[in-house]
């Protein structure tokens, strides 16, 4: 057929479905759009560390990188260019540090390098060759980050790093026109000197980068193994987008997971939308077959209609995603920004617009071709032919519908890593078996109307009986249904999730009744090192019964940068007990107390293939073999966690540097009496904060709960996604209802009546859906969360979260019904005449 | 033109059971000519049109039209005969709602490789002529259902076929629309010299054809005038 034929064809069509192709419209365009927003959301925060790697590793190909936050001997250098093969190397001291302003503060990765190696690395370090700052004693800011905090150059600022307070100077702001996409990522740039003076780190360096001739990789990567000689790594130039990618993968997968099925959830919307208006299609296609168009001409009319609303919707989607991906999913997971520099920028690939719209235009095509497969292949029939007697075609759902609920089952209990598969078979389990559901429902509802006088319950039980109505019932309590099971899932595995960090933030803080870590946000895990030289002076403080010293920091273990708790030997529940995996509680603690034990996570261990009892070597400073004395969750620490006593963290770190202090007060000291005292003692300017355990695991809940934010934003978009589509839905059935309103006031049926019997028919139909929806979705919340626990090993503390799905299935029900209420008000205002003009 | 050889089709209805829904039927209708088949609800009437448009296959006989045997066309040669050869007029009125007179009219030309805007001009002068002049953009909710059932009409002849199928086509109409719409499928089809078989149930209906026959469980008999209207008074 000509475009222009399938365009006349299209739009003239459209007037008769304007509404249900909204529906259609708005079903598909909320799935590509929590899509579309969850993938900017990764690919933003995967590609913000891309870009500070390559943009300070430049053509680099190697690095030799310290295994602690002390770094090595600058001297190294000296070596590393007398290797064979090496063109060049540049130095690289790496520290967190904070700049402090009067209107606030910046946590920002300093990165100091030697202006004569510079112009080797990528545009980060490129621009730094110039003149003007090389030769300064100053440290250059990206301009937007400068300027959030008030800062302009060429001022004396103060800074945080380590335990120390101390001034620097502001040399420059660096522009977008310098360094591009870089300028949003939170890093500061100085001469590798004076980087060193402001860490307190003389001689000291990072990593040094490497670039070969051509054609040397390999004996330069031998010869730098050797330097390395098992104390230092030796590593891609780029190998930190790796680790980044390890430890964002399990929250992008969760989120992915997540947007999935509210995609899927928004493709069933629009799916059953599209039902509606089914039989409109099915008689259009039986005219235009009567008036000769072959199945080919058929299928490109609708495959048209497909493309027209596949495409509308995905770049509605697109628009909407953007605005989410903006207002709503651009918060970064705090707790990755403190091992890494996770940047602001929003990336937008053209890979992730088409699979968001991939997705969208797929849904369309099978959202309208599949319920019309039949009324294009099957003969043509002018009037019901006499078929031989058989069953219906809907009889074996039930059994169909069981067999898919055994699969999500067998899901649940052996592969819960398939746990998409699992909600695809609940989600066609719960189809097949809510049309059996509904007449059920429906019986029980006219049993109960028999005992009630009034014409209202009896219209409306008519109505749901009717076998001819029994399709759109279906389809629109399979709209609240579907809804109320992505909700219930969603928000139950979340509930499940966060329930799961909360308790590991409580076991973890009440190790001690206050913290004293150094200051600043990038300190939450408490793994910024300083020399615990105050110890003797907090001990004496009256209300303090024990100082005890708490180590913690990253490991590059693998392609994982795990954490690495080191609580004191002496400390009273040092291994958290609701994580362990095991209930042996009092073993491993003593093992621990012990040394030369360490608890893994499950999935690092599974990773390095260790198990109880076996032995493993970590790649620390000072290369040590453990024990492993248990396993545990990861704490919520995607990468994994190693604890091991603070002991044996110091003799493998070869640092007696603390990471924070656990002070123990005496009885009847408050712990706000006992902070003042601390803080008292430390004086002002010291560099070291004090946090009662309460506050402190307050703190990590705070931060837990902004790395689940997107899994809470998405539960909540796909709970008004549900609201809008079932009273959208039900608006839409009521409105095409009106002739036979009109047809029921000839016979004397009043107004109130008819009104009172819509709302009812509309009270029960999504009662009996949403309801149906709201159990599904508490199984689907059990596999999400068996999966979440499964795949990411995040804490996760299984609850039935009977509560949440009520709530919901009350808010759904209740909203949807009100919001209903107004076309129910209007269709039933219709003047008998209406029946007699159409 | 027409002409059908000993049709037979039967349906199976379970329990080893058949329906003689076509048993037999023998009819031509040559061009310009307008034939009525008369015949009670389940007699057979909508089965033999489906054989005729080639929706169905008989189990025996044939369907010869212009010396083509179309009872074994195949889907997309049967799509094309209906298309470029048939016109359909139904007793429901299935205008798309919301949809001008004019595009509903073109709606069958759309199919053809004619473009939308040439099929729009072709049924202009059908629709004037069918009285429609003053209504081309007229909705279909805003037309009566006289006007709609023209509508139908100049849908089933944009194509200018040789035969239309018109099945009960004033069952929706009151007498005086009925008489109106009879008068012009008569008059335009023999101007075009276009065959017409009309199946109905309406006596007044069957006064308008050349000549008129009866169906009666599945098989023609004598048309008896006298007959169909005693038993319609009955």
């Amino acid at each position: 057929m000509r475009l222009s034929n399938l365009i006349l064809l299209y739009r003239v069509r459209l007037r008769m479905r304007l509404v249900q192709e909204l529906l259609a419209i708005m079903g598909i365009a909320v799935g590509v759009a929590l899509l579309f927003a969850s993938q900017i959301a990764s690919t933003s925060l995967d590609g913000s560390v891309r870009q500070v790697t390559s943009g300070i590793v430049g053509d680099m190909r190697f690095q030799l990188a310290a295994r602690g936050p002390s770094g090595f001997d600058e001297r190294l250098l000296g070596e590393v260019q007398r290797i064979p093969g090496v063109r060049a190397a540049a130095p690289v001291l790496e520290q967190h540090m904070t700049v402090l302003s009067a209107s606030g503060s910046r946590s920002v990765e300093l990165i100091g390098t030697d202006p004569h190696f510079a112009h080797l690395g990528g545009p980060l370090l490129r621009h730094f060759t110039a003149a003007q700052l090389a030769g300064q004693q100053a440290f250059a800011l990206p301009e937007p980050i400068a300027r959030s905090i008030g800062l302009l150059s060429l001022q004396t600022v103060n800074i945080e790093i380590g335990a120390r307070v101390i001034q620097g100077f502001l040399g420059a702001e660096l522009l977008e026109s310098d360094i591009g996409a870089l300028v949003n990522s939170p890093v500061a740039i100085a001469p590798l000197a004076y980087a060193q003076r402001l860490a307190g780190m003389p001689g000291r360096v990072t990593r040094i980068f490497v670039q070969p001739f051509a054609g040397h990789d390999r004996e330069v990567q031998t010869e730098l193994t050797r330097l390395a000689a098992g104390r230092l790594n030796v590593r891609p130039a780029a190998f930190d987008a790796s680790l980044f990618d390890q430890a964002a993968g399990p929250t992008n997968q969760s989120a992915l997971l997540f947007s999935a099925i509210s995609a899927l959830v928004g493709f069933l919307f629009a799916f059953n939308a599209i039902l509606l208006t089914a039989p409109q299609r099915r008689r259009l296609v039986e005219d235009l077959r009567l008036d000769g168009y072959g199945r080919w001409a058929i299928v490109e009319t609708l495959v048209f209609d497909a493309l027209i609303l596949g495409t509308v919707a995905s770049l509605a989607g697109l628009a909407l995603g953007d605005l989410l991906s903006l207002a709503v999913f651009h918060s970064k997971p705090g707790y990755l920004s403190f091992a890494f520099p996770v940047g602001t920028q929003r990336i937008i690939t053209l890979r992730t617009a088409a699979i968001a719209v991939g997705g969208g235009l797929s849904a369309a095509l099978v959202g309208v071709l599949a319920p019309l497969r039949g009324d294009v292949l099957s003969p043509l029939s002018l009037a019901p032919v006499m078929k031989p007697a058989g069953r219906a075609r809907t009889s074996g759902f039930p059994l169909a519908g069981l067999v898919c609920l055994a699969v999500t089952t067998g899901i649940l209990l052996a592969a819960p890593r398939a746990a998409i598969v699992g909600i695809v078979s609940l989600l066609a389990a719960l189809l097949l078996l809510l049309p059996s559901l509904i007449r059920e429902g429906v019986l029980v509802a006219d049993r109960l109307q028999r005992s009630i006088r009034g014409a209202s319950p009896y219209l409306a039980i008519i109505e749901l009986s009717a076998r001819a109505n029994r399709s759109r019932s279906a389809a629109i309590a399979a709209t609240g249904a579907i809804a109320m099971l992505g909700s219930v899932a969603i928000q139950g595995a979340h509930a499940n999730l966060q329930r799961g960090l909360d308790r590991s933030s409580q076991d973890l803080a009440r190790i001690a009744d206050l913290w004293v870590t150094t200051a600043g946000p990038q300190n939450v895990l408490a793994t910024t090192p300083f020399n615990p030289t105050a110890t003797g002076k907090l001990s004496h403080l009256p209300g303090v019964a024990a100082v005890r010293v708490y180590r913690a920091g990253f490991l590059d273990y693998g392609n994982r940068r795990v954490w690495v708790l080191g609580p004191p030997r002496t400390a009273t529940a040092p291994i958290p007990p609701s994580q362990l995996l095991g209930d042996d509680l009092g073993g491993v603690t003593a093992r621990f107390r012990q040394g030369g034990w360490v608890v893994l996570s499950q999935a690092l261990a599974a990773e390095h293939h260790v198990g109880v009892g076996q032995s493993i070597t970590l790649p620390t400073p000072r290369p040590r073999t453990f024990r492993v004395a248990a396993l545990s969750t990861n704490l919520g620490w995607p990468p994994g966690v190693v604890i091991l006593n603070g002991d044996d963290y110091a003799s493998a770190w070869a640092s007696e540097q603390a990471s924070a202090y656990n002070v123990m007060l005496r009885p009847g000291v408050s712990p706000g009496e006992g902070q003042r005292e601390i803080e008292r003692a430390l004086g002002a300017g010291s560099g070291l904060v004090v946090q009662s355990a309460a506050d402190r695991e307050g703190l990590q809940r705070r931060t837990s709960r902004q790395g689940l934010g997107r899994l809470t934003q998405i539960a909540t978009l796909v709970l008004i996604a549900a609201i809008l589509a079932t009273a959208t839905a039900m608006g839409a059935m009521i409105w095409q209802r009106r002739p036979r309103l009109g047809d029921l006031k000839v016979d004397g049926f009043s107004r109130g009546v008819l009104w009172r019997a819509l709302l009812l028919e509309s009270a029960l139909l999504l009662g009996i859906g949403c309801s149906v929806g709201a159990l599904f979705g508490l199984y689907g919340a059990l596999l999400l969360s068996h999966a979440l626990a499964t795949v990411t090993g995040f804490p996760v503390v299984f609850s039935l979260g009977v509560s949440t799905a009520f709530v919901s299935f009350a808010l759904v029900t209740v909203v949807a019904v009100a919001t209903v209420a107004v076309p129910g008000y209007l269709a039933a205002r219709v003047r008998p005449a209406v029946i007699a003009g159409d | 033109m027409v002409e059908l050889r000993s049709l037979v089709k039967h349906y199976r209805a379970g329990a080893g059971e058949s329906v003689k829904a076509v048993d037999g039927v023998s009819l031509q209708v040559a061009e310009g000519e307008l034939i009525a088949l008369y015949g009670p609800s389940g007699s057979g009437k909508t089965t033999l049109l489906m054989l005729i448009a080639a929706l169905l296959r008989p189990d025996s006989g044939a369907v010869v039209v212009d010396g083509r045997e179309i009872s074994a066309l195949s889907d997309a040669d049967g799509a094309r005969y209906r298309l470029h050869e048939l016109g359909f007029v139904r007793q429901t009125l299935n205008l798309m709602p919301g949809v001008s007179a004019i595009d509903n009219a073109a709606l069958k030309l759309l199919a053809t490789d004619i473009g939308s805007r040439e099929a729009r001009r072709r049924v202009v002068p059908l629709l004037d002529r069918l009285g429609l002049g003053e209504r081309l953009h007229h909705r279909s909710e805003q037309l009566s259902m006289g006007e709609r059932q023209r509508v139908m009409i100049a849908r089933a002849l944009s194509t200018e076929p040789k035969l239309v199928l018109a099945d009960e086509p004033t069952g929706s109409l009151d007498t005086q629309r009925s008489r109106e719409v009879l008068e012009l499928l008569t008059e335009i089809c023999r101007e075009r010299n276009v065959a017409v078989l009309l199946v109905t149930h309406d006596t007044q209906a069957v006064a308008y054809a050349d000549s008129a026959h009866t169906l009666c469980d599945g098989r023609i008999v004598e048309y008896e005038p006298d007959k169909q209207l005693a038993a319609a008074g009955r």
